[in-house]
């Protein structure tokens, strides 16, 4: 059939017209008549716009175009219209407060400027947990993150707060009147008024469950603590009073139990005859690991059978496990044994029968009231993995009506339990408390927007009778409500969180105390007992009944209904086989377990170990990686790329893990961090690394695996790429005993020049004229390489107080990080000059073994920021002077006067110097926007004001905090007197629970520093370059032969 | 000579108004009265309104001298003594206290009421006298006056020059011819022509560096502020410390611009000015939401802060702090912020550029003996510097570059 369809590019065709059908015609109309105008002179002349009028017209536009551009923008000062009487702009305040976010606990102070909370603190006064760790330290950022959730949600569309109100109380109302539970399902409550408020909401509900559960959980421990003490709480250990600490797995200077327990294990630290001796059985290697005086690689099914094997030769009687250690666990069982109540044996799994055992070790040696105190416990983790499980059976089985759930991620937590989603789906009412829409929030149909820490009221009580307050800082950002609120108003009770905390704790926790006093304070220590109303106080039960007692009792007694048998607890440990690949799921410093991972600061923090950012990764011993033929291996920048593998447990894989090859993994085992891989955290952590949960089942912390190589490259941010110190003196290490009786000139030697004049130091010589160094002030820093951990709570404080930029993962495998202050993290080697002399190695072999780390090496974490050199390289080479030298012994960095040469970062013999090569603020480079620290203008709030945003194109460097120093000059010159030791303090010394970090004025013949000064431990860094540092450090001493 | 004429003037005004506000001057002295008035009574009452207590205006022909005596003295002793005059009064007011005077004599309180009921001719006596009109700039004034003296002049030799052609024949040539031949003949002579490009090349240079030199430097910058404000009237003419409105000044990095409940310390009671009567005041009570009628402020009032526009704007690439120079260094504000008390509308009076910052620092004396944060630092620095130096701010480190840059 013929078609006879009319196509018609515009309605005019329709109509026959003689335009469209010229232009039909003329598809292509001839050139344009600009020869015929232009060609004709005649009639260009005619033109009323010459060419030069043109030209003129043209001139002129451009000319007052940019005239009127130069106007300058006026720029407003807004004045409060009632001024607060305790803010003066431009003076920060102070308040104490703690910090809880289910997982990290810390009493802090917060500063604030124009009522801005702008950096976390160390409060000095807590009795426990006064240091907080590098999360808490950066969790200042995430009060700011514009991705919170800013609203309530019900079903994902923004709802109101009587809607929510409105919707609870109608899915509560169903749940109680249909008979169903209704769970209340938290992390651990450390709040002992939110716990009671929790139990008056579940006294007026039918069937109320309150369920805690722990991210990473300690379930099993507290299981065993409660058949052994009668209480399901921990204990309080007590690491000042250790002689001896030997630590099975616990990685107590990062992630254990909660309690902070640094500045305890670091004033035992100090070389001298006081100091402790650490003994270390482990499988990855952690930060505890790193400080040990012996580390010993054990895989993690072996630990039970170490354990037993410790018991039997300290004399209990079971039959001791086969280890390949056994040599070493009798070592350290004869120093336990001499060390006696002051020993302390500490575990770090969530196994019941390992921490039963190491419970008995402890009470063998009798350390019970000492080093472990179990009639002061803590409640850091009360989670309880057997009331989770029967939650989700619960669910399962739909009995369960409603439930609220708070402080718990527990979709991401649980993300290795497919029986949770289900279970949650048949859960009518799902009420989630949450700051963020993350994994769990897409389970639940109510999401109450909560406030951020820093704008709620609380309290906690870390442990028995210490006792910290939560006050807001800030006025809420968003339509958000706390939990505590939240419940007041479902329980139908119609005060605020604030009034009904101040009247539980007038009428309890205060007992005679000032409120005012506590809440200025942020702590209270409270002799009036109160119980935590989480855990019951129950009568002592079980194997260990008389475990404040003599030491000399024989503990291995069952109890009479028989629940504890210690023998058969041998047994059940003895069993680990120790064959096959094992994992053990450990914590990075940086993330925790992700409850604050969307925090840039945290994401570029370079782990302290592996020195990584922007990833998780297994951690995998060389000689592993060779027989799976993986490798890490540097590509032409510089950078390090590394193979995949496919990680497999008990039928659940997860795909394409990277591999980074970490000297001193226990061989047989890989290591795997958790609090990667999100899914709705927010920007920046988002798709960063692998979700390690999905593959943890019953909150293990170990498990056996299956790996298998991945195809495919991975590329690493790993900013460190040479790993040993090649034979120099980088880090100066002796033992106690050198220490003790040795020549300081042999263990501390100063590199000697031969000169016409003899041999003299490198200060002796040089070219330069000295500053004068005695008038005024001289600023100085000293760092123990004895007391740092590698914790990093001092990079973020420097992050936070100067405003350091975060520059991204690929600018990081660039090493273009911008860190003024990094811990660098040595290995040792196998081979040394020593080793090399007796066996005749030649120099070149010599130095490429020295390349590589020991399979099981000493570690060492050494904080570096510009040294301040009084004869600075830098400063010779800058050809505009931008960078000089002060009269106090500081280098000054003028960022205005710098033009970008980067001659001074070259000539750093420390490489301190960072220069800014991209625009990171203001959210002018897209790449850059994931840090809203400087990109958005919420997140923009948490700059301090007192220090410069540096543009791009600029150097910049450590000033050891001069705002600081300005500032408390200035003090002392207000109240007319000197600058006192201790009123000045770098962010980075603030933030040192262990007080590694010393700073002060040496012209102060009385200060601490000039002391250190003069301590024969003193060296500088690369001495021999003849820099003359203000920074100095303190020799490393390990308490062993 | 012109300006002391005017002075002399103001001052026959002056003594006219005085010998004038004499002759009011009753056996109770309204003048006497009215400076305790304002010390003592002035913030709970107004003459003509309701405040805290009620208007006083004529209160004499209300009350007797006697009760009011008593009710001055001590009203709370009246009550107690069951006057029915006194306790109404106090319960019309809602309870609200009236402080007691012990310490006014009998005198005092006449003189008080003499000026409460003196109202009408003390509203004439207290109308500001006209004030001099403001006598032109001198140096203008003279400027014009040798313009066309000079005007004059020209025309005056034009005259003769003609005249005297006028006596050789020639012709006479007016002055336009005349400025046009000259002008020809210059154009004409390249020596002459290239001299002036040069000068007019070098002027155009110099003005350009001066020009470029100002870039970003706001000297003088003068911007009309949202309320008229004057430095002269509060600090000037009724003596207000600075500090009592830009508190930050002395304890911190900031000197604030004050928070309107600063202003509403006074301006509660004080509801119109000298300068724009209510108008501007009225602006304060639109931010802070208080009703002048009622004396009293509106609740749930949504305020509007004030937008005041800045004028000392450092870059954020130095650092200063007010507390280091006021209360460390001892400065008065008018070191860098000029003739403030004089000041109707503010302007910035120094250039704030860093060659500014970095003289004064070359010159300003360190006061080291009156703080014993230096003792020891001046001890070190006379071994320096010699026994009697005067140790300047640059000595102290008070030039390097990190101890504003940061």
């Amino acid at each position: 059939m013929a078609e006879n369809k009319k196509y018609w590019k515009g309605i005019e065709e329709l109509v026959d017209s003689e335009v469209v059908n010229n232009a039909r015609n003329n598809e292509f109309p001839a050139e344009l008549a600009a020869d015929e105008f232009l060609g004709n002179e005649e009639k260009l002349g005619e033109s009323s716009t010459s060419r030069r009028d043109f030209l003129k017209y043209v001139g002129f536009s451009t000319a007052a175009a940019t005239l009127a551009a130069c106007e300058s923008p006026i720029s407003e000062s807004i004045p409060y219209v009632v001024a607060p009487e305790e803010i003066i702009p431009g003076e920060a305040n102070y308040y104490a407060t703690s910090y809880y976010d289910g997982h990290d606990y810390a009493s802090v102070l917060v500063k604030t400027r124009e009522g801005r909370p702008i950096k976390i603190e160390n409060n000095k006064l807590a009795p426990i947990n006064g240091g907080a760790n590098a999360r808490v330290h950066a969790s200042v950022l995430n009060l700011y993150d514009a991705t919170r959730v800013q609203a309530p949600m019900i079903d994902g569309q923004e709802a109101s707060w009587s809607d929510v109100d409105g919707a609870v109380k109608k899915g509560v109302d169903a749940a109680n009147a249909s008979g169903k539970q209704v769970v209340m399902l938290t992390s651990t409550v450390l709040s002992p008024t939110a716990q009671k408020l929790i139990n008056e909401f579940g006294a007026k509900q039918g069937n109320f469950k309150h369920v805690q559960y722990d991210g990473f959980s300690y379930s099993g421990k507290l299981d065993a603590l409660a058949a052994a003490t009668g209480k399901r709480a921990l204990p309080m250990y007590n690491f000042a009073k250790a002689d001896v600490i030997v630590g099975f797995g616990a990685d107590f200077l990062g992630d254990w139990i909660g309690q902070g327990v640094s500045a305890d294990y670091a004033s035992r630290r100090k070389p001298g005859k006081n100091m402790s001796r650490h003994i270390q059985f482990e499988t990855n290697m952690t930060l505890t690991g790193s400080s040990a005086d012996k580390r010993y690689k054990i895989k993690p099914s072996q630990i039970g059978a170490a354990l037993t094997a410790l018991y039997a030769e300290l004399g209990g009687s079971v039959s001791g496990g086969k280890t390949s250690l056994s040599a070493e666990i009798k070592a350290a069982a004869k120093e336990l044994k001499a060390a006696g109540r002051n020993g302390l044996v500490v575990s770090g799994t969530n196994d019941a029968d390992i921490e039963a055992m190491t419970i008995a070790i402890n009470n063998l040696l009798g350390n019970g009231g000492n080093t472990v105190d179990y009639s002061k416990r803590t409640y850091f983790r009360k989670g309880d993995d057997k009331a989770m499980d029967q939650l989700i059976a619960d669910m399962n089985s739909g009995n369960v009506g409603a439930v609220i759930i708070d402080n718990l991620n527990v979709a991401y937590v649980l993300s290795g339990n497919a029986k949770l989603a289900s279970g949650m789906e048949k859960v009518a009412t799902k009420v989630y408390i949450s700051e963020k829409m993350d994994e769990t929030a897409k389970l639940c149909n109510i999401v109450a927007a909560k406030h951020n820490n820093l704008e709620s009221w609380g309290d906690a009580m870390p442990a028995d009778g210490m006792y910290s307050i939560m006050q807001p800082t800030i006025r809420p950002l968003f339509k958000t409500r706390q939990m505590e609120d939240c419940l007041l108003k479902w329980s139908g009770n119609s005060s605020s969180y604030y009034d009904y905390l101040t009247s539980n704790w007038n009428t309890g926790i205060l007992a005679g105390s000032d409120w005012n006093k506590a809440l200025h304070d942020g702590v209270l220590v409270s002799t009036s007992k109160v119980v935590n109303e989480g855990a019951e106080e129950g009568e002592s039960k079980g194997f260990i009944a008389n475990l404040f007692g003599s030491s000399e009792e024989e503990t291995t007694e069952t109890t009479d209904d028989g629940s504890v048998n210690l023998s058969a607890i041998a047994g059940r440990l003895n069993k680990g086989t120790g064959s096959g690949m094992e994992m053990e799921f450990y914590q990075m410093t940086g993330m925790g377990i992700g409850t604050i991972a969307n925090n840039p600061w945290l994401l570029e923090f370079p782990d302290p170990v592996t020195r990584v950012s922007w990833d998780n990764f297994v951690t995998m011993s060389a000689s592993d990686a060779i027989a799976l033929e993986v490798n890490n291996w540097h590509v032409s920048n510089g950078a390090v790329n590394g193979n995949k593998v496919n990680i497999t447990v008990n039928g659940t894989t997860l795909e394409n893990v990277p591999v980074f090859i970490q000297p001193g993994q226990a061989q047989g085992t890989v290591g795997l961090a958790v609090g990667y891989g999100r899914n709705g955290a927010g920007k920046a952590a988002d798709g960063v690394g692998h979700n390690a949960f999905a593959l943890m089942a019953n909150g293990s912390h170990a498990t056996s695996v299956e790996i298998s190589k991945a195809e495919g490259e991975h590329e690493f941010a790993c900013i460190q790429l040479a790993h040993t110190m090649m034979g120099r003196k980088i880090v100066n290490e002796t033992n106690l005993d050198t220490f003790l009786n040795g020549n300081p000139a042999e263990w501390n030697e100063k590199t000697q020049f031969e000169t016409f004049k003899g041999p003299l130091s490198a200060d002796e010589t040089n070219l330069w004229d000295d500053f004068d160094h005695e008038t005024g002030h001289m600023w100085n820093m000293s760092i123990d390489m004895n007391l740092c951990n590698g914790c990093g709570a001092c990079v973020i404080a420097c992050h936070s107080e100067n405003n350091v930029p975060v520059v991204g993962k690929d600018e990081m495998r660039k090493s273009r990080d911008m860190h003024w202050l990094r811990i660098d993290r040595y290995y040792s080697s196998d081979m040394t000059e020593e080793v090399a002399d007796e066996e005749g190695v030649s120099a070149i072999d010599k130095f490429a073994a020295m390349e590589h780390p020991s399979e099981s090496p000493d570690v060492y974490f050494q904080p570096v920021m510009c040294q301040h050199c009084n004869h600075a390289p830098c400063e010779t080479v800058c050809p505009v002077a931008a960078t000089t030298h002060s009269s106090e012994g500081l280098n000054h960095m003028t960022y205005n006067r710098c033009i970008g040469t980067r001659y001074c970062a070259n000539n750093c013999p420390y490489k301190v110097r960072r220069f800014n090569w991209f625009q990171y603020n203001n959210g002018s480079q897209e790449q850059f926007n994931v840090n809203y620290s400087m990109n958005d203008d919420l997140g923009r709030m948490v700059l301090n004001p007192d220090v410069t945003v540096r543009a791009r194109g600029v150097m910049e460097k450590c000033s050891l905090c001069i705002q600081r120093i300005q500032l408390g000059k200035l003090e002392a010159k207000k109240e007319g007197h000197p600058v006192k030791d201790g009123d000045i303090q770098t962010a980075c010394q603030q933030a040192c629970d262990t007080d590694a970090i010393a700073f002060g004025d040496i012209n102060d013949k009385s200060s601490q520093i000039f002391k250190l000064k003069q301590d024969p431990r003193m060296y500088h860094l690369l001495e021999e370059v003849g820099t003359q540092p203000s920074v100095f450090y303190q020799t490393k001493v390990r308490n062993r032969a | 000579m012109k300006k002391r004429f005017t002075d002399r003037i103001s001052h026959i005004f002056l003594s006219l108004i005085l010998v004038l506000t004499a002759t009011f001057t009753t056996a109770q002295d309204v003048k006497n009265g009215k400076a305790l008035f304002n010390a003592n009574c002035a913030a709970c009452h107004k003459l003509d309104k309701k405040l805290i207590g009620p208007a006083l205006a004529g209160i004499t022909e209300k009350r007797d001298a006697e009760w009011l005596h008593k009710w001055i003295k001590d009203n709370a002793a009246l009550r107690a003594s069951g006057d029915a005059d006194a306790i109404a009064i106090f319960e019309e007011y809602n309870g609200s206290v009236m402080s007691a005077f012990p310490n006014l004599s009998d005198q005092d309180i006449d003189d008080i009421l003499a000026y409460t009921a003196d109202v009408p001719e003390e509203k004439v006596v207290s109308t500001d006298a006209p004030a001099p009109a403001e006598v032109e700039d001198d140096n203008t004034m003279f400027l014009v006056a040798l313009g066309v003296i000079l005007f004059l002049l020209i025309i005056l030799m034009v005259r003769v020059k003609n005249t005297l052609k006028q006596v050789q024949g020639q012709p006479e040539t007016t002055l336009m011819e005349d400025a046009n031949v000259i002008t020809r003949t210059a154009l004409k002579n390249p020596r002459i022509m290239t001299l002036i490009t040069i000068v007019i090349a070098v002027i155009f240079l110099q003005q350009l560096f001066v020009a470029l030199n100002k870039v970003g430097v706001t000297q003088d910058y003068q911007p009309e502020q949202p309320i008229a404000f004057s430095h002269k009237l509060h600090a000037g003419d009724n003596q207000i410390d600075c500090n009592y409105c830009h508190y930050g000044a002395r304890k911190s990095m900031e000197s604030n611009i004050p928070s309107a409940n600063v202003c509403m310390n006074c301006h509660m009671n004080i509801q119109e000015g000298p300068n724009t009567g209510t108008e501007e005041i009225s602006k304060i009570y639109a931010a802070v939401g208080f009703d002048p009628e009622s004396g009293s402020y509106i609740e749930d009032y949504e305020q509007k802060p004030i937008k005041w526009v800045r004028i000392h704007d450092l870059p954020d690439l130095s650092y200063f702090n007010h507390s280091q120079h006021v209360t460390a260094g001892g400065l008065d504000c008018q070191t860098c912020h000029g003739p403030i008390e004089e000041m109707e509308e503010v302007y910035q009076y120094s250039p704030l550029t860093m060659g500014w910052c970095v003289n004064c620092h070359r010159e300003t004396k360190v006061k080291v003996e009156s703080n014993d944060y230096y003792t020891e630092m001046h001890e070190k620095l006379k071994e320096k510097y010699g026994k009697d130096a005067n140790i300047t701010v640059e000595m102290i480190g008070g030039l390097e570059c990190g101890k504003c840059h940061y």
